[in-house]
């Protein structure tokens, strides 16, 4: 059975293959031009990507908009770089990580989920504003300077591994994690699960009816989210070698937001076309003006009002027509 | 004790009452807009900063700061306007009009923001305080400006709230919140309301931006912090409620004062923002109900 | 000497918003397989009745007995999971979606909970409980079509499927016919009709003629009241009811 959801999932994994594809040859130039700069502003756009990617599936997926995604960013970075520093493990800081994120994951879903529509937004925004300015005071955690000194990682694989400080190496590692991040994703929205929040968004109240827990189901969908912004967060000091406490700042949720309705709500591979397409737009618009906010935010502005299901809303009906004629055939 | 009293706790009640006054008008722009428009407004803050700038420009060119309290806010009711006709109103009837509005006035505040930066610079500048020295009351010292903010505030919240209960317009207004549909039927010029709604709005804003600029300064990133602080108050006084955005800027700017005081300032605005997110998970409404439910 | 037990019982079911009295000590029995009809005016309390006892809404007083359990003021979930299902007056569907997940996603809980986290073609109970559903509702030509674009008869069809996805014991039925032409109507009738074969049901419906046809009992309501109970015939001749419902008739 093949149906609208499942096409549209199916162009999405086409998207992606053609972003790893590129991403590989983007690596293969980056590496024979002994670029670092690109490889580890593309490799921050990843990581961003996946931030997004967490947003995407409260937006767009449960209806859900979360002003204040960075609160488990910036988690994610701060336990993560704690822990490198403290055992220089790779899967040590992951997995204490993953530990934080479905801890606060659950206690935060737990306090937003008590609400819907704008008093969503609004009280996530408030949860990661607390947290943000309770680590910008805290001495403990550098404060406004935040946790700097965050040691090279190799990262082992078991066949073989990574160094964090190898542009071309990291990148592809981020890049692969991402991926994984999306097919996680992916596979949890096209099971009878991702359907059902899918459902809710459209009538939460007739769910309730036909038999779930709609808060259960909330409440998952914000755990899975909080998850891999956490993760996300996690890979930031292994690039950067520090968190600070802008990671936990407004402007990265929002951030978020803009990357998310630029590549187009409800398709989690937007989240990932946005990220790099607003990194591509930072940079470019940022070398002849430091204004590249104005252009930013009159470009947000213009997808708002005119491209409802941004950059993939142009890309991904030819693409779900094309498979579709293709499966009935 | 006393001594504590005169010189410590009361000038600190007093900056916050001052600060109070500030954040009630611009909580009273955005719980209007929302309560009538049912939009948050994401550049209420940047409106904010924009009076400011506006009143910093006028006093260049050497308006005195009594013409600016009036000269900013009309200033201001034609920029609104405009934003909520050529802005707001274009999704205004999309399906999920609650984010859409939020995202559209996001990306708007974005542009407002980084358009004072292009003009005016990053930096900030600080205006002279109009009014210079303090009075004696009961042996403590009160700087005369914030005794002047209070009242000129005051004078505002008290009057939009006639306007609001008191008036055909008012009438108007509540009805068009109540029912749209209904205020429609009965002749209410519904988008006209709504457009002067957002307008209004934001010149409360502009005004709080013109009162404040002397005490905190004037930069374009201005509005970011002092927004939170309004958002927080119409969540806990309740959405779209006019009273309750007056109680709960009153209290929670207290809170903030008093908590600087006898914590730190820096614990003060995760202690205002606790209070909030206590009160979003134990009584989502708030304290009051919302500009239709008089 | 053991009496089949009602599917569904309700006693001194009571709910008042601020200080009206929406449904007044209401207690009827519904048995098993046979159609029961609530009538009544307008503001009633039909509706506040279908959302006392589908967990809508909990009761200030009374009782919700499924199979002689005690469901009152159960969340709809439980109420669900407990064998009782309900269509709403407003057509109430996933309008984004296709007509085929609609009834999937009702179907899905026929299948153990694991599965919900595992890939969608892995339901396949819930698979096949579609296809018997788009025939028996004859929407098998419409099944990938998206429920918003559908015609309104076909979406009032769709909300009577969707509430009968999870094989309910039994299944409320609020105004099925709401909004619908003639023809329509009479095709709903004869639907409800064969449904009753299989399912208990419990209706709410204006249409009289209707109601008369169909039902095996009928429960009259009048200002939250009820004033009459009883087989049509007995509900026509009755005196109350005369006053009540059908005016000076």
């Amino acid at each position: 059975m093949r149906d609208a959801i499942t096409l549209q999932t199916r162009a999405g994994h086409w998207l992606v293959a053609l972003l790893v594809l590129g991403g590989l040859v983007f690596a293969v130039v980056g590496f024979a031009t002994g670029d670092t700069f690109y490889l580890r502003l593309a490799t921050e756009a990843l990581i961003f990507g996946g931030l997004a990617l967490s947003v995407d599936i409260l937006l767009g997926y449960t209806g859900l908009l979360s002003l204040g995604q960075a609160l488990y960013f910036g988690l994610g970075a701060y336990v993560s770089a704690l822990a490198l520093i403290a055992w220089q493990s790779f899967w040590a800081a992951i997995g204490a990580s993953l530990a934080a994120a479905l801890v606060c994951g659950l206690a935060g879903g737990l306090i937003a989920n008590r609400v819907r529509g704008v008093y969503f937004a609004l009280i996530t925004f408030g949860m990661a504003q607390v947290l943000a300015k309770a680590v910008y005071n805290t001495r403990a955690l550098g404060a406004s300077d935040g946790l700097i000194g965050v040691p090279v990682l190799d990262i082992n694989l078991g066949l073989f591994s990574v160094s964090s400080a190898s542009p071309v190496g990291f990148f592809l590692f981020v890049l692969a994690v991402t991926v994984l991040f999306y097919v996680l994703a992916a596979y949890l929205l096209d099971t009878p699960f991702g359907r059902l929040l899918i459902a809710l968004k459209a009538n939460e109240n007739r769910v309730l009816f036909i038999g779930y827990r709609t808060s259960t189901l909330r409440l998952g969908s914000y755990l899975v989210a909080a998850v891999i912004a956490t993760l996300s967060g996690a890979l930031y000091p292994m690039l950067r070698g520090f968190a600070s406490p802008e990671l936990l700042f407004f402007s990265t949720s929002g951030n978020a937001v803009i990357t998310v309705i630029l590549g187009g709500v409800g398709t989690l591979v937007g989240a990932l076309y946005g990220s790099v397409l607003l990194t591509i737009v930072k940079s470019v618009v940022g070398s002849w003006t430091e204004h590249h906010l104005i252009v930013i935010g009159l470009i947000f502005m213009a997808v708002v009002v005119l491209l409802p299901k941004g950059l993939m809303g142009l890309v991904q009906p030819a693409l779900v027509s094309v498979l579709g004629r293709g499966s009935r055939r | 004790m006393l001594d504590y009293l005169q010189f410590v706790l009361t000038p600190q009640i007093v900056t916050g009452l001052a600060l109070g006054v500030a954040v009630i008008l611009v909580a009273l722009g955005l719980t209007i807009i929302f309560g009538l428009l049912d939009v948050i407004n994401m550049s209420h803050g940047e409106f904010y900063a924009l009076g400011a700038f506006i009143a910093l420009a006028l006093g260049q060119v050497g308006l005195p700061f009594w013409a600016l309290l009036f000269a900013v806010p009309i200033l201001m009711l034609p920029i609104g306007y405009l934003v909520e006709r050529g802005l707001i109103q274009r999704v205004f009837h999309s399906k999920d009009r609650h984010i859409t509005t939020l995202l559209l006035t996001f990306g708007f505040a974005l542009v407002l923001e980084d358009a004072l930066r292009l003009v005016f610079g990053p930096n900030p500048y600080k205006p002279e305080t109009p009014i210079r020295g303090a009075v004696e009351v009961l042996g403590t010292y009160l700087p005369l400006y914030r005794l002047f903010m209070v009242a000129i505030g005051g004078l505002v919240i008290v009057g939009t709230a006639l306007i609001v209960y008191r008036t055909r317009l008012g009438a108007m207004v509540r009805a068009a919140a109540f029912d749209r549909n209904m205020a429609a039927s009965l002749g209410v010029p519904v988008e006209r309301v709504y457009a002067g709604a957002f307008a209004f709005g934001v010149a409360l804003a502009g005004l709080a931006g013109v009162l404040l600029a002397p005490i905190y300064s004037v930069f374009p990133t201005m509005g970011r912090d002092f927004i939170l602080l309004a958002f927080t108050v119409i969540i806990v006084g309740g959405m779209g409620s006019i009273g309750g955005a007056v109680i709960a800027g009153l209290f929670l700017t207290q809170v903030q004062a008093i908590s600087s005081l006898y914590i730190s300032p820096v614990w003060a605005d995760p202690i205002v923002f606790g209070i909030m997110v206590i009160m979003l998970v134990v009584r989502p409404q708030g304290l009051r109900g919302g500009l239709g439910h008089a | 000497m053991t009496a089949v037990r009602p599917v569904l019982e309700v006693a001194d079911l009571s709910i008042s918003f601020g200080g009206l009295k929406a449904v007044d000590q209401v207690s009827f029995a519904v048995e098993r397989n046979r159609v029961t009809t609530v009538i009544g005016p307008n503001g009633a309390g039909k509706s506040t009745l279908f959302n006392l006892i589908s967990g809508a809404l909990a009761p200030h007083r009374g009782h919700v007995l499924l199979e002689g359990r005690d469901v009152t003021g159960a969340p709809p979930y439980r109420m669900q999971a407990a064998g009782l299902a309900r269509s709403f007056q407003i057509t109430s569907l996933f309008f984004e979606l296709s007509v085929a997940e609609n009834l999937r996603l009702a179907a899905q809980v026929l299948e153990p909970r694991v599965k919900l986290g595992l890939p969608v073609g892995s339901s396949a109970k819930a698979r096949t409980r579609v296809q018997e559903l788009l025939s028996q509702f004859k929407l098998d030509e419409k099944a990938g079509q998206i429920v918003g674009e559908l015609s309104h008869g076909d979406q009032r069809r769709l909300e009577i499927a969707v509430a009968l996805a999870s094989k309910p014991k039994i299944l409320l039925l609020d105004e099925p016919t709401q909004g619908m032409s003639h023809a329509d109507t009479a095709d709903t009738a004869a639907l409800v009709r064969s449904l009753s074969n299989d399912v208990t049901i419990l209706l709410i419906e204006h249409d009289i003629g209707l109601v008369m046809d169909l039902s095996d009992t009928i429960v009259v309501m009048h200002q939250g009241r009820k004033i009459a109970e009883g087989a049509p015939h007995a509900v026509r001749a009755d005196q109350a009811v005369q006053t009540a419902y059908f005016g000076h008739a």
